[in-house]
């Protein structure tokens, strides 16, 4: 047994572990611009669809959504600086951006170099990049320096970011490309790199297409979902569990936090593999986009007057 | 200490693991970037859930395989990647032995169950014990899987009429 152990040692394809090259840091950075789960204490409303979210873009982008927007020169605000962006310095030497439209990345720029952040802004159309090497990344990125560009909450065409000037070394430069891409879609590129940084000379485009990232969950309740078929809301956890076995799947609970009231709508107080008790509510169960076999039952440990995930009978938002 | 610091820590020690882990199972740089991004993408929302200590790696082990099974189902694929991460990858990537090719083909007509715990044995280098952990049964079972997935592909490799060279010295 031990000569097989051998054979198939020897057939491994990736004998040696890699190290973390900037990519892979790249990408660290791009995930912890993420929300996370337990980011979510607000309570929400269930929405029948959810927007498409893109996440991680093109070299470690986050990126957004562009609707209709106003040009920049419909939006003056009085101060000669456009309203398609906002960029303000606090006392701790923080720049603050919130961007609604990049098409200005000149004006951009110049705003931001002004407020002392060494940056190359690009605004790039759609099938265009801008053409590589323009430098060589910085190895070593302050931790902090800057955060990846994320969604304005609440928006869905702005994001915002905030840039530490006091973390800049001098002969680095924060290069900051804005790409329009089909569909309606947009991304962003934040790199910090080593001076000179050549200008952004536009070619064509031959990268990869950018996937779409899609929402985390769906309903499992509903036709093609794990539960497809089987209505668990307002059902105990007793009465469900059997349900989830027979079907071959795992139960993940997140424990709902209801407002004052029930208003409709609810946070998220913890999620646990450790099964709650039989007597726990199911108001509706969720799962992870491709069937991962695993469903969350999101539950409370008593009976509400009406469902918090839709604020009253599953039936009044949910035709199946 | 915080969930960043946390996640930051897990992402420098268990990268390259579940970098080859990845490497090991997909057949080009994009489905290996795929399943790498994903798997810390899971991680990071769910930093809660990720278990203390050499747990954690495990942890990931099994988020990687369902990704991996999702992508391999063509379902959903969903990540997306730094251009230079695949650029990396891509530089990785070894040629396969002429010499093992035979083994490599009786292993990749092994019955995916076998695959999955002999790699997860001989590549990952886990204990029965870890690899149940890593595939959700019991101890038990997985030593039970991985006997018989040594004993089909030594059966297998008896029945190929080019003999086993690297048996016995390897």
């Amino acid at each position: 047994m031990n000569d097989i152990d051998k054979l198939v040692k020897a057939i491994d394809l990736a004998p040696y572990a890699p190290a973390q090259g900037p990519g892979a840091r790249e990408l660290r950075a791009a995930i912890m611009a993420e929300g996370r789960d337990a980011d979510v204490r607000e309570p929400r409303r269930v929405r029948r669809s959810r927007p498409r979210r893109l996440v991680l873009g093109l070299a470690a982008a986050a990126a957004l959504a562009t609707g209709a927007v106003l040009g920049p020169g419909l939006l003056q605000d009085g101060h000669g600086v456009s309203a398609a962006y906002a960029v303000t310095k606090d006392a701790d030497g923080i720049v603050h951006i919130e961007v609604r439209d990049f098409r200005d990345a000149a004006g951009l720029q110049k705003r931001l170099r002004d407020l002392g952040v060494p940056a190359v802004v690009d605004y790039v159309p759609a099938g265009k990049k801008c053409r590589e090497p323009r430098a060589t990344p910085v190895e070593k990125i302050p931790d902090g320096i800057y955060d990846v560009p994320r969604q304005i909450p609440g928006e869905r065409d702005g994001w915002r970011m905030r840039i530490d000037t006091k973390l800049f070394t001098p002969g680095q430069t924060f290069v900051w490309t804005i790409t329009d891409l089909p569909e309606g879609m947009g991304s962003t590129s934040t790199i910090l790199m080593n001076d000179p940084v050549a200008p952004c000379v536009l070619v064509p485009d031959d990268r990869p297409k950018m996937k779409v990232i899609d929402s985390k969950t769906r309903l499992a309740t509903t036709e093609g979902g794990s539960l497809a078929g089987f209505r668990v809301d307002e059902k105990t956890v007793g009465e469900v569990r059997p349900e989830i076995e027979k079907r071959g799947l795992t139960a993940t609970y997140l424990i709902m936090g209801i407002p004052p009231g029930n208003p409709g709508g609810y946070g998220e107080l913890r999620r646990q593999d450790t099964p709650v008790g039989d007597d726990w509510i199911v108001w509706e169960a969720e799962e992870e986009k491709g069937a991962s076999g695993k469903v969350i039952l999101l539950v409370t440990d008593k009976r509400y007057d009406k469902n918090p995930v839709y604020g009253g009978p599953r039936d009044s938002v949910i035709t199946d | 200490m915080t969930h960043r610091d946390r996640f930051e820590a897990i992402y420098d020690a268990y990268y390259p693991a579940i970098h080859q882990y990845a490497a090991r199972r997909t057949g080009s740089p994009d489905d290996t970037a795929d399943v790498i991004s994903e798997t810390f993408l899971t991680a990071w929302r769910r930093i809660g859930d990720v278990p203390e200590g050499e747990r954690a790696l495990l942890w990931l082990y099994g988020v990687a395989r369902r990704v991996l099974a999702n992508q391999r189902r063509g379902a959903a694929r969903r990540a997306v990647l730094a251009e230079r991460l695949r650029d990396e990858l891509a530089a990785d990537r070894p040629a396969a032995s002429v010499d093992l090719e035979h083994v490599r083909a009786a292993f990749d007509e092994l019955p995916e169950r076998d695959r999955e715990v002999l790699a997860l044995a001989c590549w990952e280098g886990l204990t029965g014990e870890q690899i149940a952990k890593v595939v959700g049964c019991t101890a038990i079972a997985a030593r039970t899987r991985l006997h018989r997935a040594r004993r089909r592909l030594a059966a297998s490799l008896r029945r190929q009429p080019r003999p086993a060279i690297l048996m016995g010295d390897a």
